[in-house]
Protein backbone atom coordinates (compact mmCIF):
# COMPACT_ATOMS: atom_id res chain seq x y z
CA UNK A 1 0.00 0.00 0.00
CA UNK A 2 1.06 3.92 -0.50
CA UNK A 3 2.81 5.51 2.09
CA UNK A 4 0.53 8.20 2.27
CA UNK A 5 -2.42 5.68 2.38
CA UNK A 6 -0.62 4.47 5.32
CA UNK A 7 -0.41 7.30 6.89
CA UNK A 8 -3.72 8.39 6.57
CA UNK A 9 -5.10 4.72 7.78
CA UNK A 10 -3.23 5.15 10.64
CA UNK A 11 -4.53 9.07 11.44
CA UNK A 12 -7.61 6.94 11.99
CA UNK A 13 -6.34 5.10 14.33
CA UNK A 14 -5.33 1.51 12.20
CA UNK A 15 -3.03 -0.30 13.77
CA UNK A 16 -1.90 -2.79 11.03
CA UNK A 17 -1.63 0.33 8.93
CA UNK A 18 0.55 2.04 11.88
CA UNK A 19 2.37 -1.69 11.96
CA UNK A 20 3.66 -1.29 8.38
CA UNK A 21 5.24 2.00 8.67
CA UNK A 22 7.37 0.65 11.91
CA UNK A 23 8.41 -2.32 10.01
CA UNK A 24 9.42 0.37 6.58
CA UNK A 25 11.59 2.70 9.33
CA UNK A 26 12.29 0.54 12.31
CA UNK A 27 15.94 -0.12 11.08
CA UNK A 28 16.54 3.46 9.91
CA UNK A 29 15.07 4.96 13.51
CA UNK A 30 17.30 2.24 14.77
CA UNK A 31 20.33 3.12 12.77
CA UNK A 32 19.92 6.97 14.11
CA UNK A 33 19.90 6.33 17.84
CA UNK A 34 22.90 3.85 18.02
CA UNK A 35 24.57 6.01 15.84
CA UNK A 36 24.28 8.26 18.49
CA UNK A 37 24.70 6.30 21.37
CA UNK A 38 26.06 3.46 20.46
CA UNK A 39 24.33 1.22 22.75
CA UNK A 40 22.28 -1.41 21.26
CA UNK A 41 19.53 -1.35 24.28
CA UNK A 42 19.40 2.21 24.46
CA UNK A 43 18.59 2.72 20.70
CA UNK A 44 15.70 -0.23 20.53
CA UNK A 45 14.36 1.62 23.64
CA UNK A 46 14.35 5.17 21.79
CA UNK A 47 13.75 3.66 18.33
CA UNK A 48 10.42 2.33 19.93
CA UNK A 49 9.99 6.16 22.02
CA UNK A 50 10.08 7.59 18.57
CA UNK A 51 7.11 5.35 17.37
CA UNK A 52 5.11 5.70 20.07
CA UNK A 53 5.61 9.77 19.70
CA UNK A 54 4.82 9.76 15.89
CA UNK A 55 1.68 7.73 16.89
CA UNK A 56 0.13 9.89 19.25
CA UNK A 57 1.83 13.37 16.49
CA UNK A 58 0.09 11.68 13.07
CA UNK A 59 -3.35 13.65 14.18
CA UNK A 60 -0.82 16.80 13.81
CA UNK A 61 0.81 15.51 10.46
CA UNK A 62 -0.56 18.02 7.82
CA UNK A 63 1.03 16.20 4.85
CA UNK A 64 3.20 19.24 4.01
CA UNK A 65 6.20 17.54 4.19
CA UNK A 66 7.35 13.50 3.47
CA UNK A 67 6.18 10.96 5.54
CA UNK A 68 9.82 9.96 6.41
CA UNK A 69 11.30 13.52 6.54
CA UNK A 70 8.40 14.15 9.61
CA UNK A 71 9.50 11.21 11.12
CA UNK A 72 13.40 11.60 11.17
CA UNK A 73 11.90 15.56 12.76
CA UNK A 74 10.49 13.71 15.69
CA UNK A 75 13.62 11.09 15.97
CA UNK A 76 15.90 14.18 16.11
CA UNK A 77 13.95 15.96 18.64
CA UNK A 78 13.81 12.84 20.61
CA UNK A 79 17.60 11.98 20.37
CA UNK A 80 18.36 15.72 21.19
CA UNK A 81 16.50 15.51 24.51
CA UNK A 82 18.54 12.32 25.80
CA UNK A 83 21.70 13.92 24.44
CA UNK A 84 20.70 17.12 26.49
CA UNK A 85 20.73 14.45 29.64
CA UNK A 86 23.25 12.71 28.92
CA UNK A 87 25.61 14.55 27.86
CA UNK A 88 27.78 15.65 30.96
CA UNK A 89 28.11 11.82 31.58
CA UNK A 90 29.99 11.23 28.16
CA UNK A 91 32.31 14.04 28.80
CA UNK A 92 33.75 12.90 31.34
CA UNK A 93 33.66 9.25 29.73
CA UNK A 94 35.49 10.55 27.01
CA UNK A 95 38.18 12.28 29.50
CA UNK A 96 38.84 9.06 31.18
CA UNK A 97 39.04 7.24 27.43
CA UNK A 98 41.60 10.12 26.77
CA UNK A 99 43.56 9.33 29.78
CA UNK A 100 43.53 5.45 29.23
CA UNK A 101 44.39 6.00 25.82
CA UNK A 102 47.27 7.90 26.69
CA UNK A 103 48.59 4.92 29.09
CA UNK A 104 47.58 2.63 26.33
CA UNK A 105 49.45 4.04 23.84
CA UNK A 106 52.67 3.91 26.12
CA UNK A 107 52.41 0.71 26.42
CA UNK A 108 51.48 0.11 22.72
CA UNK A 109 53.29 2.42 20.93
CA UNK A 110 56.71 1.06 20.39
CA UNK A 111 55.14 -2.22 19.05
CA UNK A 112 52.15 -1.22 16.76
CA UNK A 113 51.67 2.67 16.14
CA UNK A 114 48.51 1.87 14.11
CA UNK A 115 45.67 1.89 16.87
CA UNK A 116 42.93 -0.79 15.69
CA UNK A 117 39.64 -0.11 13.93
CA UNK A 118 37.82 -0.78 17.09
CA UNK A 119 39.81 0.89 19.51
CA UNK A 120 39.93 4.17 16.80
CA UNK A 121 35.89 3.38 16.29
CA UNK A 122 34.97 3.39 20.03
CA UNK A 123 37.24 6.49 20.41
CA UNK A 124 35.49 8.27 17.41
CA UNK A 125 31.83 8.05 18.85
CA UNK A 126 32.88 8.99 22.27
CA UNK A 127 34.54 12.38 20.97
CA UNK A 128 31.40 12.94 19.06
CA UNK A 129 29.80 12.34 21.96
CA UNK A 130 31.14 15.48 23.76
CA UNK A 131 30.32 17.49 20.80
CA UNK A 132 27.47 20.07 21.46
CA UNK A 133 24.19 18.18 20.07
CA UNK A 134 23.57 20.18 16.75
CA UNK A 135 27.31 19.02 15.45
CA UNK A 136 26.22 15.15 17.21
CA UNK A 137 23.31 15.62 15.16
CA UNK A 138 24.52 16.64 11.96
CA UNK A 139 27.87 14.64 11.66
CA UNK A 140 25.25 11.44 12.64
CA UNK A 141 23.01 12.98 9.48
CA UNK A 142 25.40 13.16 7.12
CA UNK A 143 28.67 10.64 8.12
CA UNK A 144 26.51 8.22 9.91
CA UNK A 145 23.48 8.10 7.90
CA UNK A 146 24.37 9.17 4.89
CA UNK A 147 22.35 11.81 4.05
CA UNK A 148 22.79 14.51 1.38
CA UNK A 149 22.72 17.95 2.24
CA UNK A 150 19.63 18.82 0.91
CA UNK A 151 18.09 15.90 2.89
CA UNK A 152 19.87 17.11 5.95
CA UNK A 153 18.68 20.41 4.92
CA UNK A 154 14.82 19.23 5.01
CA UNK A 155 15.20 16.97 7.83
CA UNK A 156 17.06 20.21 10.31
CA UNK A 157 14.50 23.05 8.54
CA UNK A 158 17.63 24.67 7.62
CA UNK A 159 19.42 26.55 4.53
CA UNK A 160 22.02 24.14 2.66
CA UNK A 161 24.21 26.83 3.33
CA UNK A 162 23.94 26.51 7.19
CA UNK A 163 24.38 22.97 6.36
CA UNK A 164 27.35 23.32 4.79
CA UNK A 165 28.94 25.39 7.52
CA UNK A 166 27.57 23.42 10.61
CA UNK A 167 28.89 20.09 9.04
CA UNK A 168 32.57 22.09 8.58
CA UNK A 169 32.39 23.18 11.81
CA UNK A 170 31.62 19.51 13.83
CA UNK A 171 34.16 17.77 11.62
CA UNK A 172 36.57 20.43 12.73
CA UNK A 173 35.94 20.36 16.27
CA UNK A 174 36.06 16.41 15.91
CA UNK A 175 39.40 16.32 14.11
CA UNK A 176 40.87 18.69 16.59
CA UNK A 177 39.43 16.43 20.02
CA UNK A 178 41.05 13.78 18.01
CA UNK A 179 44.20 14.57 16.20
CA UNK A 180 46.68 13.63 19.04
CA UNK A 181 45.27 10.36 19.09
CA UNK A 182 45.41 9.56 15.99
CA UNK A 183 49.36 9.86 15.35
CA UNK A 184 49.42 11.08 11.80
CA UNK A 185 52.40 12.73 9.86
CA UNK A 186 51.94 14.82 6.76
CA UNK A 187 53.77 14.10 3.74
CA UNK A 188 51.13 12.38 1.28
CA UNK A 189 49.10 14.66 -0.63
CA UNK A 190 47.40 12.88 -3.50
CA UNK A 191 43.50 12.76 -3.53
CA UNK B 1 45.26 29.72 -0.71
CA UNK B 2 45.50 30.44 2.72
CA UNK B 3 44.87 26.91 5.40
CA UNK B 4 41.51 28.22 6.55
CA UNK B 5 39.92 28.00 3.52
CA UNK B 6 41.95 24.66 2.25
CA UNK B 7 40.17 22.86 5.55
CA UNK B 8 36.55 23.95 4.34
CA UNK B 9 37.98 22.70 0.80
CA UNK B 10 39.03 19.22 2.91
CA UNK B 11 35.83 18.90 4.66
CA UNK B 12 34.10 19.58 1.38
CA UNK B 13 36.32 17.12 -0.96
CA UNK B 14 35.10 14.16 1.08
CA UNK B 15 31.16 15.15 -0.05
CA UNK B 16 32.74 15.14 -3.34
CA UNK B 17 31.26 18.54 -3.73
CA UNK B 18 34.36 20.71 -4.91
CA UNK B 19 34.73 22.04 -8.65
CA UNK B 20 37.43 21.02 -10.23
CA UNK B 21 38.84 24.42 -10.15
CA UNK B 22 38.55 24.40 -6.02
CA UNK B 23 40.18 20.43 -6.47
CA UNK B 24 42.90 22.29 -8.40
CA UNK B 25 43.49 24.88 -5.91
CA UNK B 26 43.44 22.53 -3.15
CA UNK B 27 45.76 19.94 -4.34
CA UNK B 28 48.09 23.05 -4.90
CA UNK B 29 48.11 23.81 -1.44
CA UNK B 30 48.32 20.74 -0.01
CA UNK B 31 51.35 20.07 -2.10
CA UNK B 32 53.46 22.90 -0.16
CA UNK B 33 51.32 22.70 2.91
CA UNK B 34 52.55 19.56 5.58
CA UNK B 35 49.72 21.02 8.32
CA UNK B 36 47.27 20.86 5.88
CA UNK B 37 48.57 17.37 4.58
CA UNK B 38 48.42 16.46 8.24
CA UNK B 39 44.48 17.31 8.36
CA UNK B 40 44.11 15.67 5.56
CA UNK B 41 44.96 12.30 6.73
CA UNK B 42 42.90 12.79 10.15
CA UNK B 43 39.84 13.76 8.21
CA UNK B 44 40.45 10.98 5.78
CA UNK B 45 41.06 8.20 8.84
CA UNK B 46 38.26 9.83 10.81
CA UNK B 47 35.53 9.58 8.55
CA UNK B 48 36.09 6.10 6.97
CA UNK B 49 35.75 5.06 10.33
CA UNK B 50 32.43 6.64 11.38
CA UNK B 51 31.01 5.70 7.77
CA UNK B 52 31.62 2.28 7.99
CA UNK B 53 28.50 0.87 8.51
CA UNK B 54 28.54 -1.22 11.21
CA UNK B 55 25.04 -1.44 12.70
CA UNK B 56 23.16 -3.88 14.36
CA UNK B 57 19.87 -4.82 14.02
CA UNK B 58 16.96 -3.97 16.53
CA UNK B 59 15.65 -6.14 18.86
CA UNK B 60 13.16 -8.59 17.34
CA UNK B 61 9.36 -8.57 18.10
CA UNK B 62 9.75 -4.93 17.06
CA UNK B 63 6.57 -4.02 16.94
CA UNK B 64 4.84 -7.13 19.03
CA UNK B 65 6.81 -5.15 22.04
CA UNK B 66 5.44 -1.75 20.47
CA UNK B 67 2.00 -2.27 20.38
CA UNK B 68 1.27 -3.23 24.25
CA UNK B 69 3.50 0.12 24.77
CA UNK B 70 1.19 2.38 22.35
CA UNK B 71 -1.94 0.80 24.11
CA UNK B 72 -0.96 1.33 27.42
CA UNK B 73 0.03 5.14 26.60
CA UNK B 74 -3.16 5.40 25.24
CA UNK B 75 -5.19 4.80 28.80
CA UNK B 76 -2.69 7.83 29.76
CA UNK B 77 -3.61 10.25 27.03
CA UNK B 78 -7.86 9.87 26.52
CA UNK B 79 -8.01 13.19 25.90
CA UNK B 80 -5.99 13.10 23.00
CA UNK B 81 -8.89 12.96 20.46
CA UNK B 82 -10.21 15.37 21.99
CA UNK B 83 -7.54 17.64 22.38
CA UNK B 84 -7.26 17.61 18.54
CA UNK B 85 -10.71 18.37 17.69
CA UNK B 86 -10.72 20.62 20.63
CA UNK B 87 -7.80 22.77 19.52
CA UNK B 88 -9.75 22.90 16.25
CA UNK B 89 -12.76 24.00 18.03
CA UNK B 90 -11.51 26.93 19.66
CA UNK B 91 -10.55 29.50 16.12
CA UNK B 92 -14.52 28.01 15.62
CA UNK B 93 -16.17 29.29 18.88
CA UNK B 94 -14.37 32.57 18.85
CA UNK B 95 -15.10 33.09 15.52
CA UNK B 96 -19.01 32.32 16.05
CA UNK B 97 -19.18 34.68 19.52
CA UNK B 98 -17.32 37.72 16.86
CA UNK B 99 -20.16 36.99 14.16
CA UNK B 100 -22.78 37.35 17.20
CA UNK B 101 -21.49 40.36 18.82
CA UNK B 102 -21.25 41.85 15.11
CA UNK B 103 -24.74 41.07 14.11
CA UNK B 104 -26.06 42.35 17.16
CA UNK B 105 -24.25 45.69 17.11
CA UNK B 106 -25.74 46.09 13.33
CA UNK B 107 -29.08 44.05 13.68
CA UNK B 108 -29.94 45.74 16.84
CA UNK B 109 -28.96 48.99 17.15
CA UNK B 110 -29.23 51.34 20.91
CA UNK B 111 -32.61 52.91 20.90
CA UNK B 112 -33.12 56.61 22.11
CA UNK B 113 -32.48 56.64 25.41
CA UNK B 114 -33.63 59.70 27.63
CA UNK B 115 -31.11 61.83 29.41
CA UNK B 116 -31.53 62.46 33.06
CA UNK B 117 -31.81 66.06 33.77
CA UNK B 118 -28.10 66.54 35.04
CA UNK B 119 -27.16 64.89 31.75
CA UNK B 120 -28.84 67.68 29.79
CA UNK B 121 -27.34 70.08 31.77
CA UNK B 122 -24.01 68.99 31.50
CA UNK B 123 -24.05 68.82 27.57
CA UNK B 124 -25.69 72.48 27.92
CA UNK B 125 -22.05 73.48 29.08
CA UNK B 126 -23.90 75.03 32.14
CA UNK B 127 -22.70 76.14 35.63
CA UNK B 128 -22.92 72.95 37.62
CA UNK B 129 -23.23 74.30 40.89
CA UNK B 130 -25.88 77.16 39.68
CA UNK B 131 -27.67 74.28 38.26
CA UNK B 132 -28.03 71.76 40.65
CA UNK B 133 -28.77 74.42 43.23
CA UNK B 134 -32.10 74.92 40.64
CA UNK B 135 -32.64 71.34 40.35
CA UNK B 136 -32.75 71.29 44.10
CA UNK B 137 -35.20 73.87 44.66
CA UNK B 138 -37.21 72.01 41.72
CA UNK B 139 -37.16 69.16 43.50
CA UNK B 140 -37.66 70.33 47.02
CA UNK B 141 -34.96 68.92 48.01
CA UNK B 142 -33.42 70.36 51.28
CA UNK B 143 -29.68 69.43 52.04
CA UNK B 144 -28.17 71.48 55.00
CA UNK B 145 -24.47 71.58 53.73
CA UNK B 146 -25.57 72.42 49.80
CA UNK B 147 -27.55 74.97 51.32
CA UNK B 148 -24.33 76.49 53.51
CA UNK B 149 -22.16 76.09 50.26
CA UNK B 150 -24.38 78.42 48.05
CA UNK B 151 -25.04 81.05 51.28
CA UNK B 152 -21.31 81.26 51.32
CA UNK B 153 -21.09 81.57 47.17
CA UNK B 154 -23.28 84.55 47.15
CA UNK B 155 -21.59 86.17 50.13
CA UNK B 156 -18.03 85.96 48.37
CA UNK B 157 -19.87 87.98 45.23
Amino acid sequence: MEEKKLVQLSREGNQEAFAELVKKYKTKMFNLAFGLTRNHEIADDMAQEIFIKTYFALPKFKFKSEFGTWLYQIAINHIKDYLRKEGRIKKVLFEESRQNTFILENETIRKEKEQSLEQRKKLIHQAIQTLPQKYQVILSLRDIQGFSYEEIARILKLSPGTVDSRLHRARKMLRKKLAPFLNLKGGNYEM
Amino acid sequence: MKCKKAERFLSKSFDGLLKNKEKEELQRHLKSCLHCQKKRKEYQSILETIRKKDFPEPKPYFWKRLQPKIEERKKYEPWSLWKQWGIRAIPLALLIVALLAASIVFFFPHQNEELSQSEVLLLRNMNPLQETRTLLEEEGVEDKNMMLIFAAMEEKK
